[in-house]
């Protein structure tokens, strides 16, 4: 098989459908649920909601991460709290500052940034496998997440896993040969990019919903979120 | 059809705000553990996420285009009579819509509203308790979910004034106060209407109750029955706009306070300038502006701490106010529960599941979460400014014999006055 020309065609012409596919997905997403109808909310506040939904974002960030306990649901829920933890600060790190990454953004902003060292982003990338691998375990055996799993949330979890086995793969030369893993990894980042507006991975959008409406609701009656 | 007529009420109900924060779940599980009705039984289907399922459902088949496909193809079952029976149970007896999931959800989604708008489907739908909907008749009918006549309550007004030597003015025109009480306090918890009388005439406040808007309570907020909801409440707006009152002091429920001050202007007309506020903020207000005078550390001896109520406390915003006056009436013996305040645990009695006969294995089982939290830290009193909340810890501290004195906190502040 000719890997050099399917790279080519998966990082060249199918990427940019896939992207168009990514961000045309989320803009309908986005749009449908902006025209499902907002009503004004009429009742006078007894504090700030702007105050409110900075504090939410604020101690989202900053705070709850690092000191889940503060919520008391830290314990029986160990294991989603540090493999979803881990596993987005490894998605940050790695997708936003491995230096290929960066060269990646850079070609379709015109601008790039700082990139952290490659022990640094490898390291991230290990971590990341093993955050999801984690998740996947916790959500096989905790009794509420066999609940309400459906098939769906396995396919977000396998269409992850991918870009970054594949990805690790072929920074660390393992198993096949370069062309082969790179053409992998770009094709699995293509498949995830595709699938993304159909699955729950879009909640990134929607958390500033939910986190925005949370800020204002603790901030209109002057508590904390 | 049943679960037609709650699926139309889904369809209605979901807008921007609803879809949105559906499609924001991750589906991570946290809001279980957050859950007292989860911690004591460990049945999953009480995490809150899985409350939520039938809106999920109507939103997902009903607006999603793969969820209509999914539908057609008949790779999604519609939802039956069955599957709402089915969560009636769950989101009316394991449910206080007390809101403390929405503090965890890494998402900040709004668990409690969710919960209730599921509600409101199974009331459309006829699936409401038997209990629950036999007192919310009551209330349409008679006035009162505990079956008041006009008659018994102006009898029982006029007795407790006579019995506690308190002045009650009905019906005061000009007034600028209008007290509203609740049948639980009427019936049960007498002393703190006359507690409050005693404080309203200690601060020379111009107040009045209302014969016709005499019932705080409401069940067809409880319910979710947004018409009777709004029925309810209007028998009290239209009471002060005869009386001319310039506030609405709303008194010890948890739930009638989060219908009159958080949700009422978003589902009727209300009147115009007539400010509405908890009575645990009208006291507050009244002793930091020295209309009343506390005794400082009038409650010293033993240990005393406060229970924080969802509706008042982390969904009503008066989590600072009855903190102040403890710490001033008992600053050594004031002790606070952990967690306390927003993350407070709610007693289990909330949001009608103390109305369900069927319900109370599993709000004791709940409340035995309180009883530990008030060991932990020696409590010998625990007071608090809702009587539905006063009511489930009474029943409660008998249920398990735990030596704890059960206050109402304005009974107390109207015993430290000076």
């Amino acid at each position: 098989m000719d890997w050099t020309a399917i790279l080519q065609f998966f990082r060249g012409p199918f990427f940019k459908i896939s992207l168009l596919v990514f961000v045309g997905g989320m803009t309908y997403r986005l749009v449908r649920i902006l025209l499902l109808g907002w009503k004004r909310d009429k009742v006078p506040s007894r504090g700030s909601k702007t105050v409110g939904v900075v504090k939410t974002y604020l101690k989202g960030l900053l705070v709850l991460p690092f000191i889940p306990w503060v919520r008391r649901t830290f314990t029986p829920n160990a294991l989603t709290y540090i493999g979803g933890g881990l596993f987005h600060l490894s998605l940050v790190a790695v997708v936003l500052f491995a230096t290929p990454h960066v060269l990646v953004w850079k070609s379709l902003l015109g601008f790039g940034w700082p990139t952290l060292p490659f022990p640094v982003s490898d390291w991230f990338a290990a971590i990341g496998i093993v955050a999801l691998v984690i998740l996947l375990v916790n959500r096989l055996t905790h009794p509420v997440l066999k609940l309400i799993t459906k098939a769906p949330l396995f396919w977000n979890w396998a269409l992850t896993f991918l870009p970054f086995v594949t990805g690790y793969m072929m920074t660390h030369h393992l198993g096949f040969r370069y062309e082969v893993l790179y053409s992998l990894h770009i094709i699995s980042v293509d498949v995830l990019l595709i699938w993304i507006p159909f699955s729950r991975i879009s909640h990134f959008l929607f958390y500033f919903f939910s986190r925005t409406f949370h800020g204002a609701q603790a901030g209109k009656r002057a508590i904390n979120p | 059809m049943n679960a037609q007529s709650a699926m139309n009420t889904y369809v209605k109900e979901i807008g921007g705000w609803v879809a949105s924060q559906l499609e924001a779940c991750t589906r991570c599980g946290l809001c279980a553990s957050a859950c007292h009705f989860y911690q004591v039984t460990d049945n999953v289907e009480y995490a809150p996420v899985w409350k939520v399922e039938p809106l999920r459902r109507a939103y997902q088949q009903r607006f999603t285009p793969a969820g209509r496909l999914r539908l057609a193809l008949g790779l999604d079952k519609p939802v039956t009579d069955e599957d709402l029976k089915h969560w009636s149970t769950i989101v009316f007896q394991a449910c206080t819509i007390c809101n403390k999931c929405a503090h965890v959800c890494p998402m900040g989604i709004q668990l409690g509203p969710l919960i209730h708008d599921v509600r409101a489907g199974m009331a459309a739908a006829g699936l409401v308790p038997a209990d629950l909907r036999a007192a919310t008749a009551k209330q349409d009918e008679v006035g009162s979910p505990l079956g008041v006549t006009d008659g018994a309550w102006a009898e029982r007004m006029d007795w407790i004034a006579e019995e506690w030597e308190v002045d009650i003015p009905k019906d005061q025109k000009g007034a600028d106060t209008l007290v509203v009480f609740t049948s639980i306090e009427l019936m049960k918890f007498p002393d703190n209407i006359a507690a409050v009388a005693k404080i309203m005439a200690k601060a020379g406040e111009k107040w009045t109750v209302s014969s016709k808007g005499r019932e705080v309570v409401n069940f067809g907020y409880f319910e979710a029955d947004e018409a009777l909801t709004i029925k309810f409440m209007a028998r009290v707006f239209d009471a002060a706009k005869e009386l001319g009152v310039k506030r609405i002091v709303i008194s010890e429920c948890g739930h009638a306070y989060d219908a009159f001050r958080w949700t009422a202007p978003n589902i009727m007309d209300v009147p115009k300038g007539v400010e509405v506020t908890h009575i645990v903020r009208a006291i507050y207000d009244f002793w930091k502006a020295g209309r009343i005078k506390l005794k400082k550390g009038a409650y010293d001896g033993a240990t005393v701490t406060f229970h924080d109520s969802c509706k008042i406390q982390r969904r009503g915003g008066h989590i600072k106010e009855p903190r102040e006056i403890l710490d001033w009436l008992a600053p050594q013996a004031f002790k606070e529960m952990s967690p306390a305040r927003e993350q407070s645990m709610c007693c289990g009695g909330g949001g009608g599941v103390i109305s369900i006969k069927e319900a109370d294995p599993l709000r004791f089982a709940v409340f035995g979460l309180k009883v530990e939290q008030m060991k932990q830290i020696g409590a010998k009193a625990v007071c608090m400014v809702c009587s539905n909340c006063r009511l489930q810890f009474t029943d409660g501290v008998a249920h398990f014999k735990a030596d704890v004195q059960v206050r109402g906190l304005t009974d107390m502040v109207s015993k430290a006055m000076e």
